[in-house]
C-alpha cells in the first residue's frame, strides 16, 4: 500500500513539475512554427511570475494576478517582436538580452516594491490559484491521487496542448503561420504579412509564458523568488526542438523532463547521494535527449538521401 | 579604406556612442525617479568610481575578467555560434585551478606554478567549450540550450568539488582551503592594487588581434561568420574553423577565471554563477566583435558596474538595475535599424558624390580629346 501511495504522489509531482515545461514548450512551438527560435521564454516567464504575484497582492484577487501575469508575458513578447522584426536585431542576441534584463529587472522591481532582494514571501500577501478535485476520479486508487487535486493551470497546460494542435491543424491563422515558417517568401507572395504573423506568434507565445510564469509563482509556490524559473524556459525550448515543433510531441517531451525533475526532487529526500549530482539530472537529461533525438533525425535524413 | 567603409565605420561609432548615451540617460532617469536624494546618488554614480585610488584600481581589476570573457565571445560571435559556455567555464576553471593549487601548490617555484595553472585553466576551457560545439556539429543540437544546460551542470559540479575535495571546515561559510601564497598573482602598481592578470590580459588582446586580422585563420573565421555560403564555395573547412574558434574562445574564458581567482581571492568560494560570461557577451557586442575595442568596452562596463556598486553601498538603489541597462545597450547596438536610415542616407550621398566626380572627369577627358 505504501508503494502504491508513493507512486501516486510521485505521479502527482511529475504532472505538477511538467506544467511550466509544457507551457514553455508550447510557447516555443508557436514561435518555431512561425519560423523563429524563441529563446526568451525564460525571461518572459520570470516577468510574468513577478507580475502575477504583484497584481494579485495589490488587488487581493488571484484572477487579476493571472491576467496581470499574462499581460506582462505578452508585453515581453512584444518587446522581442519589436526588436527583432521591426528593429532587425539578431534574434539570438535579442533573446539573450531580454533574459539578462528580466533576471536583473525582476529583482530590481521586487526590491523597489518590497525592499527585499530574495523573495516576496514576507512582503506581499500570498495568493494561489485554486486546485481542483475531480469528483469520482479522485476515488480511484493510484490514478486518483495522481491526476486529481492539481492546480487549475496544470489542467490548462494539458488542455493547451490540444488547443495549440487544433490551432495549427484547423484554423486559418495557424495555417498561415505554418506557411510563414516553411517559406516566408512564398507566404508573402500570396499576400500574407510575414511581419504581422511574426508579431502574432510572439504575442501568443507571451500568453502561454504568462500562464507558465503564473503557475510558478501562484501554483508551484505562492511567492516570487529570485531567478525562480531556473532554466525551465530553456528546457521547454529543447522539448519543442526534440519534437521538431509538433505540439503533442513537445507536450510528451515536457512531461519526460518533468519526470526527471520529479525524480531528482524525490531522490534528494531519500538518499545520501551528493545532492549536487541529483540537481544536475534535469539538465543532463536535456542534453542527452537532444543528443538522441538529433541522432535519430540525422539518420532519418541520411536514409532519405540514400533513397530508402 | 574607401569612402563607403569610412562612412560605415563612422556611423557604427556614432551608433554605439548613442546607444551607450541613451542607456546611461535611462540609468540616470531611473536613479532620479526612485532615489530619495537623486542629486547625491547621481553624483556618486558618475564620479564615485574615480573618487579614490582604490576604486580606480577596482575598475581596472573588474575590466580584466570582462576583457577575457569579451575576447572569448568575440570568437563565438565571429563564427555566429552563440556558445554561452564562457559563463560556466569561467567558474569551473577557477574551481579546477584552485583544486590544483591547493593540492600541489606548496613548495613549487612560483613562476612554474603560475604558468602551469594558466595552462590548466586554458585547457579546462578548451575541453568544456568542445562539448556544446560537438553537440552542435554532430547532433545538430541547439547550441544556446546545450551550453546553458552545461553551465548549470558546471555550477553544481564546481560546488561538489569544493564541498568534497577542498572544503575548509574551520570557516563558517562555504569555502575552499586557502590558496597557497606561491600560486597567487601579485598585485601591481602599489596603491591601485591591480592584479597581475592585467599583463596577461594585454598579451591576450594583442595575440587575439593578430590572430583576427593578420593570420589566415582569423580571416577564414570572419568569412565563415559573415558569409557562410561564400566560405563554403571557397572550400574553407567550415566545421573545423567553427569548432577551432570556439575552443580558442573557451581557452580565453578559462584563463580569465584563473586570473580572477589567483589575483583577487584568498580562497575559492563561488557558489553561484558569476555572470562574467554574460557580461563578456555584452562587451563583445559593444566592441562589435573587434578584439582591439574589447578592453575599451570592458573598461566602460567596469566603470558602470563600479558606479552601481558605489550607489548600492551608499544609498537605496539595488545593483541589479545595471543588468536592465545592459540589456538595453545590447539591443540597441545590435539593432540594424537603429540609425539605419541615417547610415543609408550618408552612404547614398557619398556614392552620388563619387559618381558625379567620375562623370566630371570623364567629361573633361572627353573634352581634352576633342581639342
Amino acid at each position: 500500500m505504501t508503494t502504491l501511495n508513493w507512486i501516486g504522489t510521485f505521479g502527482f509531482s511529475v504532472l505538477r513539475l511538467s506544467t511550466p515545461l509544457i507551457f514553455a514548450g508550447l510557447a516555443a512551438v508557436i514561435s518555431k512554427k512561425a519560423g523563429m527560435m524563441n529563446m526568451a521564454l525564460e525571461g518572459m516567464m520570470l516577468c510574468a511570475a513577478l507580475a502575477g504575484v504583484v497584481f494579485a497582492g495589490k488587488t487581493g484577487n488571484v484572477w487579476i494576478g493571472l491576467i496581470g501575469a499574462v499581460i506582462f508575458g505578452v508585453l515581453t513578447g512584444g518587446v522581442i517582436a519589436f526588436a527583432s522584426l521591426s528593429g532587425l536585431t539578431d534574434l539570438y542576441l535579442t533573446c539573450i538580452a531580454v533574459n539578462l534584463a528580466a533576471s536583473g529587472g525582476t529583482v530590481f522591481v521586487m526590491y523597489l516594491l518590497t525592499g527585499e532582494k530574495a523573495t516576496t514571501s514576507a512582503a506581499i500577501k500570498a495568493f494561489s490559484l485554486p486546485s481542483i478535485t475531480i469528483p469520482l476520479i479522485n476515488k480511484i486508487p493510484l490514478i486518483g491521487p495522481m491526476i486529481s487535486g492539481h492546480n487549475i493551470l496544470t489542467y490548462c497546460a494539458f488542455l493547451s496542448i490540444f488547443v495549440v494542435w487544433f490551432f495549427f491543424a484547423r484554423t486559418r491563422l495557424g495555417l498561415r503561420m505554418r506557411a510563414v515558417g516553411e517559406n516566408p517568401n512564398a507566404a508573402s507572395s500570396v499576400g500574407i504579412s510575414v511581419k504581422r504573423i511574426g508579431y502574432i506568434s510572439f504575442l501568443i507565445s507571451g500568453v502561454l509564458c504568462g500562464f507558465g510564469g503564473a503557475f510558478m509563482s501562484m501554483g508551484w509556490v505562492s511567492f516570487f523568488m529570485k531567478n525562480m524559473v531556473n532554466g525551465r524556459g530553456y528546457i521547454g525550448l529543447s522539448a519543442c526542438n526534440i519534437a521538431d515543433g509538433n505540439p503533442i510531441g513537445a507536450g510528451i517531451a515536457a512531461i519526460f523532463f518533468g519526470f526527471t525533475d520529479a525524480t531528482a526532487t524525490s531522490l534528494k529526500s531519500q538518499t545520501s547521494f551528493p545532492t549536487e549530482f541529483l540537481e544536475m539530472i534535469p539538465y543532463a537529461a536535456t542534453i542527452i535527449a537532444m543528443m538522441i533525438f538529433g541522432m535519430i533525425r540525422i539518420n532519418h535524413l541520411k536514409n532519405i538521401e540514400k533513397g530508402k | 579604406m574607401n569612402k563607403t567603409s569610412k562612412v560605415e565605420f563612422t556611423v557604427e561609432l556614432i551608433r554605439i556612442l548613442a546607444a551607450i548615451g541613451i542607456a546611461y540617460a535611462v540609468a540616470l532617469i531611473t536613479l532620479f525617479a526612485i532615489s530619495d536624494d537623486p542629486v547625491y546618488i547621481i553624483k556618486q554614480f558618475i564620479l564615485g568610481p574615480f573618487s579614490s585610488v582604490r576604486r580606480i584600481g577596482s575598475i581596472v581589476n573588474l575590466a580584466i575578467p570582462f576583457t577575457f570573457t569579451g575576447l572569448c565571445f568575440c570568437f563565438m560571435y565571429a563564427v555566429n555560434k552563440f556558445n554561452l559556455t564562457g559563463e560556466g567555464i569561467f567558474m569551473f576553471a577557477g574551481c579546477i585551478i584552485s583544486l590544483v593549487a591547493i593540492k600541489v601548490g606548496t613548495g613549487v617555484p612560483k613562476p612554474v606554478m603560475l604558468v602551469a595553472l594558466l595552462t590548466i585553466g586554458a585547457l579546462t576551457g578548451v575541453i568544456i567549450s568542445y562539448i556544446p560545439a560537438w553537440l552542435d556539429t554532430k547532433f545538430n543540437a541547439n547550441i544556446v540550450v546545450a551550453s546553458l544546460m552545461l553551465n548549470s551542470i558546471l555550477v553544481f559540479f564546481s560546488i561538489y568539488i569544493m564541498k568534497y575535495a577542498m572544503r575548509d571546515t574551520t570557516i563558517g561559510s562555504l569555502g575552499s582551503l586557502p590558496i597557497p601564497e606561491n600560486c597567487k598573482l601579485p598585485s601591481i602598481f602599489g596603491k591601485f592594487r591591480i592584479q597581475a592578470g592585467f599583463f596577461v590580459a594585454i598579451v591576450a588582446v594583442i595575440l587575439v588581434a593578430i590572430l583576427f586580422y593578420k593570420m589566415v585563420f582569423g580571416y577564414k573565421m570572419r568569412v565563415v561568420g559573415s558569409n557562410p555560403w561564400f566560405a563554403k564555395a571557397c572550400g574553407i573547412n567550415m566545421t573545423g574553423t567553427i569548432i577551432a574558434a570556439q575552443l580558442i574562445g573557451g581557452a580565453l574564458a578559462g584563463v580569465g577565471g584563473t586570473c580572477e581567482i589567483l589575483g583577487n581571492y584568498d580562497r575559492y568560494k563561488w557558489v553561484v554563477s558569476t555572470q562574467h560570461g554574460f557580461d563578456g557577451l555584452m562587451v563583445a557586442v559593444l566592441a562589435r566583435r573587434n578584439p582591439i575595442l574589447v578592453p575599451i568596452a570592458a573598461f566602460l562596463l567596469a566603470y558602470i558596474r563600479i558606479g552601481a556598486d558605489v550607489v548600492n553601498s551608499k544609498g537605496d538603489i539595488p545593483i541589479e538595475f545595471i543588468t536592465v541597462i545592459q540589456g538595453i545597450v545590447i539591443l540597441m547596438v545590435a539593432a540594424e535599424e537603429f540609425m539605419g536610415k541615417f547610415k543609408k542616407k550618408l552612404i547614398y550621398k557619398v556614392a552620388e558624390e563619387e559618381l558625379a566626380e567620375k562623370e566630371k572627369k570623364a567629361a573633361e577627358a572627353a573634352g581634352s580629346k576633342e581639342v
